[in-house]
């Protein structure tokens, strides 16, 4: 029956803004986006003015951002009419860059972007399961049947695009805008493990389970699926890591 | 409970009327766009459309009280010369969208952007589309989140644009309208009735209510009375039911 007002939720309004390091996370986002293949070789990135527009930041920082990038092999500059920064086609599969990107990011870490994720995914599936219309469930059934889990790449995009789908099933503008955010940052990191076809087969039959339960507007079915498939999606990552620390290769 | 009142009474037909009401501007609008676009010609150049589709729309997407937050004209298959698909559409002013960021002007929707081709290559299935091009009238699609280009909770207003009746369709106008605005414009009327009310859609999902036990997003189950929007795909319930699941 204790009253007292604690002081989390006031002290969050206050909280800082991300702003330190921006070259940094501009760098960071379109790297692992390339390393990890949501962005495919030869593709155009949006212009640097819009990149800044939708990143939040300076032009300047923009350009910071894709100099390191050029340096890295990862996009070129061309010149010209149709030209831009585009994503370059890797000789070999970035596998060097996947390797550093996870030994520089610390277990806990990972874990805890996991269970953010999961937290939000879950909330989706359930809501989603709550408020979905029959024709919302018809919808959903044809676009998992016209989605492609087969592929690396195409796994990879409709797994966000799966999560996508739930969040607008939520009715809720806030979460989509919350998904969006996340997995822009952790997104492609949490699908690392859609090279392994098992892995991809095991999602496809998850996701076939969630909107099943979203169909038959069972809300606990739909959040315990969504709980198992970021955990074992989590797992496939934090095994990745654990490869790497011992010296071998991440997807061995 | 008193019998008489000398208190004008909010009845739910009013509350209804509102509702239709409310949407008169924004049908009168594409309604204009649409005369505007059925021009006599059954074939368009893509720069002629734009510049065309252009002027009229972004006096509806800026200025202090915008009507709409996105609009203009999805062309049918062939109408633009060598196109299947053209989309002109431009967004109102954007604060921290996580898509597009924040832009104090209108936007063009780029939707040779990789994220939306899937969504395009199947633009003739969309509700939006399919319905006013199959019934021939103006249609309301939504509330939904539109995960596209807003990110809010809107309804999208589609006209079909034809030369004359019985020809092919050259597209459709259309127009999303935020959920806040409409309801900015009719919850003190729906406070003002005596009964708990909740505006729901086709599939019965609420969009505004007045019994918090019912809230917007849901599917609203019912078994009073209600009265149907006029030229809406809308309804209002009468004391809506307590929700079994929420």
């Amino acid at each position: 029956m204790e009253a007292h007002n604690r002081p989390g939720a006031r002290e969050a309004i206050f909280a800082q803004l991300v702003d330190a390091g921006r070259t940094e996370q501009v760098t960071i986002r379109l790297t692992d986006a390339i390393i990890l293949g949501v962005l495919a070789p030869d593709e155009r990135l949006p212009s640097e003015s819009d990149l800044a527009r939708r990143f939040g930041v300076a032009l300047i920082t923009v350009r910071e951002g894709l100099a390191v990038l050029r340096d890295a092999g990862l996009v070129e500059t061309r010149r010209g009419r149709g030209g831009g920064s585009f994503v370059m086609k890797a000789d070999a599969p970035h596998s060097t860059l996947v390797q550093a990107r996870l030994h520089g990011l610390a277990q806990v870490d990972l874990s805890d972007m996991a269970v953010h994720f999961a937290t939000i995914v879950e909330g989706c599936a359930q809501r989603a399961a709550l408020r979905a219309s029959e024709p919302d469930s018809d919808r959903l059934d044809l676009w998992l049947r016209g989605a492609d889990f087969a592929t690396v790449a195409g796994a990879r995009t409709n797994a966000g695009g799966f999560y996508l789908e739930l969040a607008v099933l939520s009715q809720s503008a806030r979460l989509v805008r919350e998904l969006i955010r996340l997995q822009a940052e952790f997104g492609p990191l949490l699908l690392l493990g859609m090279t392994d076809a098992r892995a991809r087969r095991s999602l496809l039959a998850s996701n076939q389970a969630i909107a099943g339960a979203v169909r038959a507007n069972d809300a606990a079915a739909a959040r315990q699926f969504a709980t198992e498939q970021v955990r074992s999606l989590a797992e496939w990552l934090l095994n990745a890591k654990a490869r790497v620390e011992r010296g071998g290769a991440w997807d061995a | 409970m008193p019998e008489i009142s000398q208190l004008p009474e909010v009845t739910i037909s009013d509350c209804a009327a509102a509702v239709t009401a409310s949407f008169a501007d924004a049908f009168a609008e594409l309604d204009g766009w649409r005369n505007e676009l059925a021009g006599g010609e059954t074939s368009v150049r893509p720069t002629d459309l734009d510049a065309h589709v252009e002027g009229l729309v972004i006096p509806a997407l800026t200025g202090a009280s915008p009507l709409f937050v996105g609009a203009g004209f999805i062309a049918a298959p062939g109408y633009v010369h060598g196109r299947d698909i053209h989309f002109a559409w431009w967004l109102g002013p954007q604060a921290g969208n996580p898509l597009l960021g924040s832009s104090s002007a209108a936007t063009r929707l780029d939707f040779a952007a990789r994220a939306y081709t899937d969504y395009v290559r199947d633009f003739r299935t969309l509700e939006w589309y399919q319905v006013p091009q199959s019934t021939n009238q103006t249609h309301v699609t939504g509330p939904y989140v539109d995960r596209l280009c807003t990110c809010e909770y809107i309804f999208t207003l589609t006209m079909p644009v034809r030369i004359g009746e019985g020809t092919p369709m050259l597209g459709v106008v259309g127009a999303d309208i935020s959920v806040r605005r409409l309801e900015s414009i009719v919850l003190p009327l729906f406070l003002a009735a005596d009964r708990p009310l909740a505006l729901v859609n086709a599939v019965d999902r609420v969009v505004i209510s007045t019994d918090p036990t019912v809230q917007v997003g849901q599917l609203a189950s019912h078994s009073g009375d209600s009265v149907a929007c006029s030229g809406l795909p809308f309804r209002v319930l009468v004391g809506p039911d307590r929700l079994p699941r929420f």
